[in-house]
């Protein structure tokens, strides 16, 4: 019989060998390692969370984010991971379904961060989730790296770890206006109706600034309550002051609604468009030829003609899209711009060569790339204002880019055609 | 003038809209007492139906609406006799409960089958109308009203002229007295919830025609049919018409104020409602109970 003292001192043992074995086998390794040096060894998972709106009204564009950082999670994970001083470290990304809830988002932000122990964190979707979340990236002092919350609101807080990739809500319509000035007979009055939100409004106001400094009157300019699905009265009050300009700043229910409004009564305008909406697949489903002509300002379009320094060229994306998410069409700016974080992501942990959250917050702050996305820079605020948006017009059904020209792949048409001679 | 008119116009055929949202509401809630939560996501099933309807097999979409009637109809039936009754005489936050789940349940079962994308109904005739000068009474509306009032009279009709209606009268004046002398609770329950979701049916295969639907798209209809119903006065069909159509004049006019006026456009609606709960709490038709 061995007594409890002895059978403990001889676990010991055992445990001491295992461990003294264990430490030659790493040994062992690490002197493989340097002696060959033949390719970067394999470190420890970098894990990325990011709470979504897997159900509730934002599944759809949660979804496109979704395969916008699946996209780049595959092709990063195939190379065997982010190269970090010459040690390969594969990537995961953790999800979370925040039931499209800007404050569950950001309990699932901390969540993340504190129990899955993520070591950088990607945005979810919409300007307000952003807006919470990125307010525990700041307490945490983890770099977030967002592509659809474009609300300046976010970035006027003082905010040091959130990063956005796409281009700032002030920008949305500015295009637009850009390419109506080169038109003939070139337009000179706006009407804006605008959803009520904080994104909405930084986008119309915006515009219509811009637009009174580039010598056009602004006829009406009417706010409604963000998601009315009703809109005849408004679309009644810009018919009364005959625009040359419709300007819609709200969402693709909204949008619908308007131009459906416009079509029933007759409001005809030269030129017709909506902030969000028409750059998806379901505008053009839900209005058929109705939808033609209607111009919107993009992020992204799969026309842009941008030399990317890595990753995939713009075609390539394409490809890789429609490889892994067959009959789903082209991919649209959602899908790009959630790729294009990532990207940002995995050049500036490259770049800071550690995976200190603050190193690579300030490498952040430093990175200057293109990719097919475009420009990736960011001003102090953490926005990226250097890229452009680009305007898009519906013809005969399909998207085409059409400003700025260098990258246009179809010539605008213009004036739109009163809705009785379509 | 005609900018008046125009409005007026506007703001009654949304009202059309609101009337088949509220009928089927009122009717639960009158008869039942169940503030049905899920109102609105019935309303969406029917939506789904005649968008599957038109986009697959190319039916014109009013003719789809006596099958989404007929669907929602045998849905509200099993619905309430499988699940609803258990609670028929529960206190009301139990009501409350069961059926913001059953909203749930069915709004997340939707997003599986369809997903979230947008979907609409666009016929040919989709965005033409009457032409009066410068006013325009879109066709797809004005069906839409029309479809509103005579399903109102049909419901009205089997209410006051049909056996089972009367059952369901004299439910709604005295469940205890009803069952001494002869009447079928349970059966007559589940016609009237069926009823209900009859009605809800058809109001979405209207909505579907107007605007763009997701399976989330019918949470804010199930406020208004609540608001339509108090409008109007609750236990009385055409009181829910009226409230409908009051509805659609003040968000219109209020939709119209310059400027940022049509934000408030809702808070007009409720203040309104606000405002006959304090001076008639009986609605504007209804009757004392």
């Amino acid at each position: 019989m061995i007594t409890r003292h002895q059978l403990t001192r001889l676990i010991r043992g055992f445990e001491m060998r295992k461990w003294a074995l264990l430490a030659v086998a790493a040994l062992a390794v690490v002197a493989c390692g340097t002696s060959s040096s033949s390719g970067p060894t394999t470190g420890s998972t970098i894990t990325l969370g990011a709470p979504l709106g897997l159900t509730g009204s934002l599944t759809k564009e949660s979804t496109l984010t979704k395969q916008g950082y699946d996209l780049w999670l595959d092709w990063i994970n195939a190379k065997g991971g982010i190269v970090v001083n010459n040690v390969k470290h594969p990537v995961t990304i953790k999800y979370y379904d925040d039931t499209s809830n800007a404050n569950q988002s950001a309990v699932l932000m901390q969540k993340l961060i504190t129990e899955d122990k993520a070591n950088f964190l990607l945005g979810p979707y919409g300007s307000a989730a952003t807006a919470t979340d990125a307010a525990i990236a700041e307490q945490n002092a983890i770099p977030m790296v967002e592509a659809n919350g474009a609300a300046q609101s976010i970035f006027n807080q003082g905010y040091k770890y959130t990063f956005g990739v796409l281009s700032p809500a002030n920008k949305y319509l500015q295009g637009v206006i850009d390419l109506a000035l080169t038109l003939t007979p070139r337009p000179a009055s706006v009407a804006m109706l605008s959803a009520d939100d904080n994104f909405s409004l930084e986008v119309a106001n915006a515009v219509v600034a811009y637009a009174t400094t580039k010598g056009m009157s602004v006829a009406v300019f009417k706010k409604y309550k963000n998601g009315t699905t009703n809109l005849t009265a408004e679309v009644q009050a810009a018919k009364a002051v005959n625009p040359d300009i419709v300007l819609n700043s709200g969402h693709l229910q909204e949008a619908i609604a308007i131009n459906k409004a416009a079509k029933e009564q007759k409001l005809n305008a030269k030129l017709f468009a909506y902030s969000v909406g028409p750059s998806t697949p379901d505008f053009i489903a839900a209005l058929g030829k109705d939808a033609n002509f209607v111009f919107d300002g993009s992020q992204w379009t799969p026309q842009v003609k941008y030399t990317p320094a890595f990753y995939l060229t713009v075609a390539q994306y394409v490809a890789a899209y429609k490889a892994k998410y067959p009959g789903l069409g082209d991919p649209d700016y959602h899908v790009a711009e959630s790729t294009a974080a990532c990207l940002a992501l995995e050049r500036a942990i490259e770049n800071a060569g550690s995976l200190d959250p603050k190193k690579v917050r300030d490498a952040l702050a430093g990175l200057d790339v293109t990719v097919f996305f475009g420009q990736v820079k960011f001003d102090a605020r953490g926005i990226n204002i250097y890229k452009p948006m680009v305007v898009e017009q519906i013809q005969d059904g399909v998207h085409h880019t059409v400003y700025p020209q260098d990258i246009a792949d179809a010539k605008p048409m213009y004036p739109t055609p009163a809705w009785d001679q379509r | 003038m005609a900018d008046f008119v125009q409005l007026v116009i506007l703001g009654l055929l949304a009202g059309g809209i609101y009337v088949a949202v509220g009928v089927g509401f009122g009717l639960v809630w009158g008869v039942l007492n169940i503030v049905n939560l899920s109102h609105g996501a019935l309303v969406i099933i029917g939506g789904y139906i005649t968008w599957q309807l038109f986009s697959a097999l190319h039916i014109d979409p009013f003719l789809t609406l006596p099958v989404d009637a007929v669907a929602l109809f045998v849905f509200g039936y099993l619905l309430q006799r499988g699940l609803i009754n258990r609670i028929i005489r529960a206190p009301l936050l139990f009501t409350f409960l069961l059926t913001f789940g059953v909203n749930l349940v069915i709004v997340n079962i939707l997003l599986l089958i369809f997903g979230s994308d947008f979907r609409s109904v666009t016929p040919s005739y989709s965005g033409q109308g009457i032409e009066l000068g410068p006013i325009v009474i879109p066709y797809v509306s004005l069906f839409s009203l029309a479809v509103a009032i005579a399903l109102s009279a049909a419901l009205a009709f089997i209410l006051n002229r049909t056996r089972i209606g009367l059952a369901i009268n004299a439910i709604a004046a005295d469940r205890d007295a009803a069952q001494l002398v002869g009447i079928d609770l349970r059966h007559a329950y589940a016609v009237t919830f069926g009823l209900g979701a009859a009605c809800a049916g058809v109001a979405g295969g209207l909505i579907a025609m107007i605007q763009a639907i997701t399976p989330t798209a019918g949470e804010p209809y199930t406020l208004q049919a609540f608001v339509v119903v108090i409008l109007g006065g609750l236990g009385r069909v055409s009181a829910t018409v009226v409230g409908g159509l009051a509805f659609g004049l003040v968000e219109a006019f209020g939709q119209s104020i310059p400027g940022s006026g049509s934000v408030f456009a809702n808070a007009i609606a409720f203040g309104l409602m606000v405002l006959v709960l304090v001076t008639r709490p009986q609605g504007l038709l209804g009757r004392l109970r």
